[in-house]
């Protein structure tokens, strides 16, 4: 019962994953690609925390920690990046 | 008695969860702005996690998990809104301006 519930909330999250790609495929702009990116990168965040509750394994939650903490640094560094690069001055 | 509210409770938060991810993923290609598909997506960024959070944690096997969860809550609620806050920055900085409606002077 709670298994059935866990894997249709999974597939939902895993459909949303394959939109939010195309939205990072066409994103006209760099700002909707990193938007994109966040909600793909929540959004596995909370499979990971799914899964690793219904296997009933702490080691999925350990990842899920770490992949929350360097999608944040990800994001910060991309936005970084594309901010140095649009503004023209590369500083190496 | 008590695990038959709490599959109760774990169904409600499971279909609110669905709801958010599917609204907020619906937002991100309908919405014509990146500052609006930013508040959108945040639909599906930071309150589709946060209720899975809360269906793991009302659905933990023991306290060690449940500490687990509770942490990834605690560093969540830290670095959505930061999240958030860097890619609007970067979109205001990146010259973008915010989209108003086609007939409107303000």
């Amino acid at each position: 019962m709670k298994n059935v519930l866990f894997v249709i909330t999974s597939w939902v999250f895993i459909g949303c994953i394959g939109a939010a790609l195309l939205r990072l495929l066409l994103g006209p702009r760099g700002a909707d690609r990193l938007t994109a990116l966040a909600v793909i990168s929540s959004l596995i965040l909370a499979l990971l925390v799914l899964y690793g509750t219904q296997e009933g394994r702490l080691l999925y939650l350990d990842v899920a920690l770490l992949y929350d903490v360097f999608g944040f640094l990800g994001i910060l560094a991309i936005a970084r990046f594309f901010r140095d690069k649009e503004s023209g001055e590369r500083k190496l | 008695m008590m695990s038959g509210i709490i599959d109760v409770i774990s169904i409600v938060i499971a279909l609110l969860a669905c709801l958010f991810a599917i609204a907020g993923t619906i937002g991100l290609f309908r919405f014509p702005d990146c500052y609006t598909r930013l508040q959108a997506s945040s639909l599906a960024a930071s309150t589709a996690p946060f209720t899975i959070f809360l269906l793991s944690l009302i659905n933990a096997a023991d306290v060690a998990q449940a500490f687990r969860i509770l942490l990834i809550m605690v560093f969540f609620l830290i670095s959505s809104p930061t999240t958030t806050h860097i890619i609007s920055r970067y979109a205001w900085f990146s010259g973008i301006i915010p989209w108003t409606k086609p007939g409107d002077k303000s």
